[in-house]
């Protein structure tokens, strides 16, 4: 900080997420949801503590390491979509596929967004798609290889009340398919109550479980 | 909606931009290239232009029959200018009662006003102009007088003077190629007091003239209306042809070596402005949102790159004086002191240069601020229209063309450098176009490589982009590195080792043949005898030649002067036939001249003009039969007037050859002077080493101003991967997030941008071949060649150089966790 005090965003936090549970992590702006989500997927490293991801202790690993350990194992769902410019929604699906170096990335692909309803817009780049079209992208990249943890951070923040809801019925009925873990961060209590707990987090620590 | 103000806080905040940053530093480097060339080339080519007047000792040589007036050296006065006055004429000395030939140079005490003077006295070396009474003489006089200084007593006229000193440089010696008898130096005093000076005498006084070119310029039209019948100006223009023809190209290097730094410039300001707006399309939309125009918004970035212009010209500029003082301090040894200062004229220069490089390379790209639709606030992928690709390549080019008449003054060097860049541009075009229709499939495919290639089909635009950034940083650095000093070498070569170093005169017909035999038993190289005579233009085509005539001075006095006139059946080797044609063997039988091309054109003289000459008081008449060139630099025995032998027989003639000796040549001066008495030997060297050095000069002032273009072109690379950095920061945490290694993500970097050098690379060496083999050929009339280390180089080092870039701007991002840039936006 530019006063010389270091910034303290999380603190204290102790928590566990089985496999198959689906936890939401409810809290206001700024209380350091984002962080926590990034820090458990192994996207940031904590100065203090330490994070097991599929049984796997993130501390000990580099970057390289946590990503090699995200490969087709794990799916992420922003807010702000992340979808790749430059690519079809078609390629963007494909992506992880193809990382993973799995056979059949395209139709596997192409299967997926025609779940999400988008079997006609193979081809459509981000910029050509809707808000919620992007999502429903998003979400079909989620899951392409069928993680076994999914990571959504505030999946419906940057969308119209139907979309979100739409997005959130597909979200949980993909889940429901792959049998994935979820790990949901939102703002919106009716959201977080479709998943099996709720943590509450507020200025940086964590309240109680619900 | 009023423009916001903008704070210090503001600006501060500015400089955290990374694309303006970009922008800022493209400028300062295309500004600090441009004022460096201009400070630096503009010190060079004075000083060059000095390096010229020393070999007239002057800015400007009045020279006459008549003594000078007073008047006129008074108004040289009040002009500001440095004057002095000299006097030459061949007279008799007595040394021992024993006569001897001289050629008396009388000099003023201020000679010489442009270069250096360097006499052996007893008491150390001396760079002044003899005093009353004493005299400095030439090596050979002293060696044939068996002189010693401080002792020997040499009579001239009515005066006696003392061998004071030994001349060993003289700046304006090699002012009279045919100066025969041995140079006596003495003060001018001296020579009025010998009362040698009579009216009937063969005396040519000369006025030296030195200062600014404006109070010259001024002398030069206030003597023009008094010159006399005979009286001649001379001045570096007109001085010495051999030496212009290389300064002329000295010239064309610099100009060149500038107009390489500022394409590369441009390119990197227009890779720079593309950052900085995609940059600031985000800001922009919320402006819109928040009720502000287009244009407003286009005038709110328009002030703050005004602002970044004048930043630039400061640094810029200030870089340009340090940039510019290194190369003096470089180069100081060889131009010493007598470097101009550097003149405010560059600076106004980087001004105008940086604004007419933003309107043409910045501005255009700009223009997508304005169009942003203000919806990009909640749909981020929302991109603001913007000038097609092709019309922001194009309004960037003509302003570069603009520059280039600007800086070059030479249409034709304009246009074809014009025609060139839209040339290459076009091609790299055509070529990224091909390459991205071949890489299509690989979107299709999921292996490192083919993700690294299929990025570069993803982004078109970008693609083609960094592909001509790339390529003609590539091409310009190719040309820079291999095909200057292809160039140079064979411009130096231009004048070999061996060319000729002494000539032959005055050899008389009947000794012709045993000094042939002569040359030939010593195998001494020689370039043939030549016979000539010296003759005056009288007519062309039955018109009296009126010097006064003509408008041009140097037409004036080459309409006035005395030729010598050559006759043979053979052109010589370096001369080249520009109309008409070289005559054969029945027509060497008639009566014809061959007349050198700038000559033919200065006089207004055309194939099928009849020239009558007047020789020792016989008109000679003949018909020009045709023009050549001549390459006054190859120290060949060339003549602006060649006649068939068929003229040869009806006057008499002496001849003439050059001849290349190898060490001293005092054995065969001493040799031929028992065998030939007449024939008179001629030492030429120290005039070819003053040429040489001035070449030898002019490649080094080259090399030093190349250095800036380097520069610039390290930036356009480093601009070219800075463009897309921020998609593929974004690119590379999404593709971390979802599990690419750091590894294959730098594999397929590394094939992407390896993809890009290599086909730049290649293109490059293919254009650096086709324009270094038109510059040597078109531009500086040399054979041209291409050099395979092109090819090796361009695509082994354009594909390594742009992969290196391209892994050093991906790894910094990978060392980013990718939740920052998520985050981010």
């Amino acid at each position: 900080m530019p006063d010389g005090h270091a910034l303290e965003i999380l603190a204290a936090i102790d928590m566990q997420v089985n496999a198959g549970e689906a936890v939401a992590i409810l809290g206001p702006s700024g209380s350091g949801k984002s962080t926590l989500l990034g820090l458990l997927a192994g996207l940031d490293q904590p100065t203090q503590g330490r994070v097991s991801l599929l049984g796997q202790d993130l501390a000990g690993l580099d970057e390289d390491a946590r990503a090699g350990l995200r490969a087709g194992r794990v799916g992420f769902v922003f807010q702000s979509f992340q979808l790749l410019p430059g690519m079809s929604a078609l390629e963007n699906v494909a992506l992880p596929l193809q990382l993973g170096r799995m056979n059949g990335a395209r139709p596997q692909a192409e299967t997926l967004l025609r779940e999400v309803g988008l079997g006609e817009r193979l081809s459509h780049l981000p910029r050509q798609l809707s808000g919620g079209e992007q999502q429903r992208v998003a979400l079909a990249r989620a899951f392409a290889g069928d993680p076994e943890i999914l990571f959504a951070d505030e999946p419906t923040g940057n969308l119209d009340a139907d979309s979100g809801e739409r997005i959130i019925d597909l979200l949980f009925n993909l889940r429901d398919r792959v049998g994935s873990t979820l790990l949901l961060v939102t703002h919106d209590q009716q959201l977080a109550r479709r998943c099996d707990r709720t943590l509450r987090l507020n200025a940086g620590r964590l309240l109680a479980a619900a | 909606m009023k423009m916001p103000a903008f704070s210090m806080a503001y600006w501060r905040t500015s400089l955290h931009d990374p694309g303006l940053r970009l922008l800022l530093a493209a400028l300062i480097v295309a500004i600090a290239a441009l004022t460096s060339v201009g400070f630096f080339a503009d010190r060079v080519e004075r000083a060059l232009e000095r390096q010229g007047s020393a070999l007239m000792a002057a800015d400007l040589v009045l020279e006459q029959g008549g003594a000078i007036p007073e008047s006129w050296l008074k108004q040289a006065g009040e002009l500001g200018l440095e004057t002095a006055r000299m006097v030459g004429f061949p007279s008799v000395i007595i040394v021992d009662e024993q006569p001897l030939l001289v050629q008396v140079k009388a000099v003023g005490s201020a000679y010489p006003l442009r270069g250096r003077l360097e006499v052996e006295t007893p008491n150390g070396n001396v760079g002044t102009a003899p005093a009353d009474g004493e005299a400095w003489l030439e090596g050979r006089l002293r060696d044939r007088l068996r002189a010693t200084l401080g002792e020997t007593e040499i009579q001239l006229g009515e005066i006696t003077l003392n061998a004071a000193g030994i001349l060993i440089n003289e700046p304006d010696r090699g002012g009279n190629l045919f100066q025969l008898a041995p140079r006596l130096m003495i003060s001018y005093e001296d020579a009025e007091r010998s009362e040698l000076l009579g009216p009937a005498s063969r005396v040519r006084y000369r006025l030296l003239l030195a200062g600014d070119a404006d109070r010259i310029e001024a002398m030069r039209a206030w003597l023009k209306p008094r010159l006399l019948q005979g009286s001649s100006l001379v001045d570096l223009e007109n001085a010495r042809p051999e030496l212009r023809t290389a300064l002329e190209r000295a010239e064309r290097f610099l100009g060149l070596a500038a107009l390489c730094a500022s394409l590369l410039a441009g390119i990197a300001i227009l890779l720079a402005t593309r950052r900085y707006v995609d940059r600031a399309l985000d800001g922009a939309a919320v402006m819109r949102t928040l009720g502000m125009s287009g244009g407003a918004v286009l005038r709110w970035h328009l002030v703050r790159l005004f602002v970044v212009v004048i930043a630039a010209v400061v640094g810029g500029s200030l870089f340009g004086l340090f940039g510019q003082q290194a190369l003096v301090a470089l180069v100081g040894e060889w131009f010493g002191s007598a470097l101009p200062a550097p003149g405010m004229r560059p600076a106004f220069i980087g001004l105008l240069f940086g604004l007419a490089m933003v309107i043409g390379f910045a501005i255009p790209s700009l223009l997508r601020i304005g169009r942003v639709p203000p919806l990009r606030v909640l749909r981020r992928e929302l991109d603001a229209p913007g000038l097609s690709g092709w019309l922001v390549w194009l309004l960037g080019i003509a302003v570069f063309v603009g520059l280039l008449i600007w800086q070059v003054q030479d249409y034709r060097l304009a246009g074809a450098m014009a025609m060139a860049t839209l040339a290459a541009l076009a091609l790299f075009m055509l070529a990224g176009r091909l390459l991205l229709g071949l890489l299509s499939p690989l979107r299709r495919t999921g292996g490192t490589a083919a993700l690294g290639l299929a990025a570069l089909a993803r982004y078109p635009q970008l693609t083609l982009l960094q592909l001509a950034g790339f390529g003609l940083g590539i091409t310009l650095l190719l040309l820079l590195a291999v095909v200057r000093v292809d160039i140079i070498d064979t411009w130096q070569a231009s004048l070999p080792e061996d060319a000729p170093n002494h000539f032959l005169i005055n050899v008389q017909p009947d000794e012709a043949a045993a000094l042939k035999k002569l040359l030939t038993e010593r195998r001494i190289p020689n370039s043939g005898l030549h016979a000539m005579t010296r003759a005056r233009l009288v007519e062309i085509s039955g018109r009296a030649i009126e010097p006064t005539s003509y408008e041009s001075l140097r037409a004036r006095r080459l309409a006035a002067r005395e030729y010598s006139l050559s006759f043979g059946a053979e052109m010589q080797a370096d001369n080249r036939i520009k109309a008409g044609r070289w005559w054969n063997a029945e027509e060497a039988e008639q009566p014809g001249f061959s007349v050198e091309f700038e000559l033919a054109e200065t006089l207004g003289i055309d194939v099928g003009d009849t020239l009558t000459f007047d020789v020792a008081g016989q008109r000679v008449m003949a018909p020009v039969t045709n023009l050549r060139t001549v390459a006054w630099d190859s120290f060949n025995v060339n003549f602006f007037v060649v006649g068939t032998p068929a003229l040869a027989g009806e006057i008499p003639v002496a001849y003439i050859t050059s001849l290349y000796i190898e060490g001293s040549s005092e054995a065969l001066t001493v040799d031929l002077a028992n065998a030939f008495p007449a024939v008179s030997m001629l030492d030429l060297r120290p005039i070819l080493a003053q040429v040489r050095e001035i070449m030898e000069r002019g490649a080094l002032a080259v090399e030093m101003v190349f250095a800036f273009t380097l520069l610039a072109a390290a930036l356009v690379t480093f601009a070219a991967a800075q463009v897309s950095r921020d998609e593929r920061a974004r690119e590379v945490a999404v593709m971390r997030t979802i599990g690419a290694s750091r590894k294959r993500l730098l594999g397929a970097v590394l094939a992407e941008f390896g993809l890009l050098g290599f086909i730049g690379g290649l293109l490059g060496a293919l254009l650096a071949a086709i324009s270094g083999y038109l510059i040597a050929v078109e531009l500086f009339d040399l054979p041209g060649r291409i050099n395979p280390a092109l090819w090796w180089l361009g695509i082994g080092a354009g594909t390594l150089v742009v992969a290196l870039v391209g892994w050093l701007a991906t790894r910094r991002l990978l060392a980013v966790p990718p939740m920052r840039v998520l985050n981010s936006g």
